[in-house]
């Protein structure tokens, strides 16, 4: 699916992402995880191709992600950031159409396809009673809901998330978990970084571990404590409980 | 009231003021006497009616100006004024004021073309500071728009000071705002561009919507958001120039209008648009209405009354705001 190899990348001479090899198959779901200023946010930026200085290559589908014209790139993959701005009153129902804007050309009315796309992503998401809300006056669980709709409604195999759960209380952090869950199950290819290690850890296929821009681990995902420790400096401990694994830091 | 319902009200009141001011004034025109040749049918036809319709224009297009600065910028003080193209566009007016630019293009003359010029001058001025520094935040483009505002502001300063005093008069009275017009050339023009204009911005509504909501957002929905936002600022240089060519600086109507059609609008984008060009357009020709009956004989310049206006209207809708968001 999306492939770096020698990928590296640096601001003003400070190195951020250091000579990156991996490979994210088809239907991956890739927990990327590291501390703070582990270049993981810069790393999804990256294979987004939000910031296209890098050194190194990045193949999406087999093609240099360089070669990619914009709207190109937004039929095969969609990049949900940390924050988002909508410094200005927008429609919920706008945020969702745009999720069509790569498939149409300046003349072009919205099509059959198009709605199709729309409605069914208000159903899957469950946003009938917001469409038309400002997307300003939402929590922030229902912004995230809606911009994760986006995502599905612009029809992309591959999405990147950055820290998706961020200032989500445990009930719309667990509604969102069981979405990403549903949009991996239907065969698209997920990328999240987060924290959040013990929500992502039962869903994720591989992991992948970013210390000071190097890669630490890629790979199957696996419970490792020396891992953990290793990026974490502090230890981890996981019990089986309610048949569910859990993994919690050892204080 | 639903936005349709607000819309055809104000569709209806514009063109009622559209109608009406041209028989108001310090000369009153009988209605009934415009059909036959007489003086009052000159006053009207041409000098009130073509003043009312270029008035019309030129609020239309600095209130969509103010709108698609405020969409380019994410932030809802952005105007033409704040950014210096407005200010370019007066000092390349004034240049051509003072060496007397005979030369035409187009059929346009040295005053709108060395307007243009200075907008465009503005605006590449601020796309060479952010390649200069690297960056492409849009807090520098913001920053070295006001740098680039102060310094026209001062060449057109330079240039008053070393006219002479006849000129500087006329001079002053332009740089303060004024709708002067004979006949209907300068309205066609204008009206001309205000509708290119106005097809442009319905056109890209899925542009404009992207932009506002943020750079990444944009990208990933596959908008190049820095060549978009390129081609916007020399459309506007284009757009803005024209009207700073033939009318002035005019302030405020940028800022203020696009505040209200925006809540007016529901941030509904097509809705905003039209309300925005509506509302731009009717306050500049009662505006424009005010400044010459208010203190007769005598004509107020219409910068100073959308600015007197304007500020205090600006305040009290800023305090309704935040007394309904606290």
């Amino acid at each position: 699916m999306i492939e770096a190899r020698g990928l590296s990348y640096a601001v003003n001479q400070r190195s951020i992402l250091r000579d990156l090899d991996f490979t994210v198959e088809r239907n991956d779901f890739v927990l990327v995880f590291g501390r703070n200023g582990a270049g993981k946010s810069t790393l999804l930026r990256v294979l987004a191709g939000m910031l296209r200085e890098a050194k190194g290559e990045v193949r999406l589908a087999g093609r240099s992600l360089a070669s990619y014209a914009r709207k190109d790139l937004a039929m095969r993959l969609s990049y949900l950031p940390q924050a988002d701005e909508f410094a200005l009153p927008m429609l919920v129902r706008d945020v969702l159409l745009a999720g069509r804007y790569p498939y149409r050309s300046i003349f072009q009315k919205l099509t059959r396809r198009d709605m199709e796309a729309f409605a069914a992503g208000v159903a899957q998401f469950g946003l009938e009673g917001l469409l038309t809300r400002n997307m300003q006056t939402l929590s922030g669980g229902e912004r995230k809901k809606v911009l994760l709709a986006g995502a599905f409604i612009q029809d992309v195999p591959l999405i990147l998330l950055d820290e998706p759960l961020s200032f989500l209380d445990p009930a719309s952090a667990l509604h969102l978990v069981r979405l990403l869950e549903a949009l991996h199950r239907e065969g698209r290819t997920i990328v999240v970084v987060s924290h959040e290690i013990e929500r992502f850890f039962p869903l994720a296929t591989k992991m992948l571990a970013l210390q000071s821009g190097a890669l630490r681990y890629f790979g199957d995902r696996m419970f490792s404590t020396q891992l953990f420790q290793d990026i974490y400096g502090v230890s981890f401990q996981r019990i089986t409980a309610a048949g569910r694994e859990i993994i919690f830091v050892n204080e | 009231m639903s936005t349709n319902k607000k819309l055809w009200l104000l569709a209806g009141t514009v063109l009622l003021a559209l109608a009406v001011t041209p028989f108001l004034g310090i000369v009153a025109i009988d209605p009934l006497a415009v059909l036959q040749q007489n003086p009052g049918s000159f006053i009207f036809w041409q000098l009130r009616l073509p003043r009312a319709l270029l008035g019309f224009a030129a609020g239309g297009i600095l209130a969509l100006s103010g709108l698609v600065c405020q969409n380019l910028f994410k932030n809802n003080l952005a105007t033409p004024d704040l950014l210096g193209i407005s200010s370019g566009a007066a000092a390349g007016a004034v240049v051509a004021l003072q060496f007397k630019v005979g030369l035409t293009f187009l059929g346009a003359g040295g005053m709108v073309l060395f307007s243009f010029l200075g907008a465009l001058a503005a605006i590449l001025a601020i796309f060479a500071i952010a390649r200069m520094i690297r960056s492409s935040s849009l807090y520098t483009f913001l920053m070295s728009g006001i740098a680039i505002n102060y310094f026209f502001s001062s060449v057109i300063v330079i240039c008053q000071y070393v006219f002479d005093f006849a000129d500087t008069f006329s001079l002053l009275r332009w740089l303060t705002g004024a709708i002067v017009v004979a006949g209907y050339r300068e309205v066609f023009f204008l009206l001309a561009l205000l509708a290119i204009f106005l097809v442009c911005v319905l056109l890209l509504r899925d542009e404009f919507l992207l932009v506002a909501a943020g750079d990444d957002f944009a990208m990933t929905r596959g908008l190049d958001v820095a060549a978009f936002r390129k081609y916007s600022f020399l459309g506007l240089a284009v757009f803005v120039g024209a009207v700073v060519s033939l009318c002035g600086p005019i302030g405020f109507v940028a800022l203020v209008v696009p505040h209200v059609s925006r809540s007016w609008g529901a941030s509904r984008y097509r809705e905003t648009v039209i309300i925005t060009v509506l509302l731009g357009g009717g306050l500049l020709v009662l505006a424009d209405f005010l400044a010459r009956s208010l203190l007769p004989p005598v004509e107020v310049p219409v910068g100073i009354v959308t600015s007197l206006l304007g500020a205090p209207f600006f305040l009290a809708l800023l305090l309704a705001q935040l007394k309904r968001s606290a």
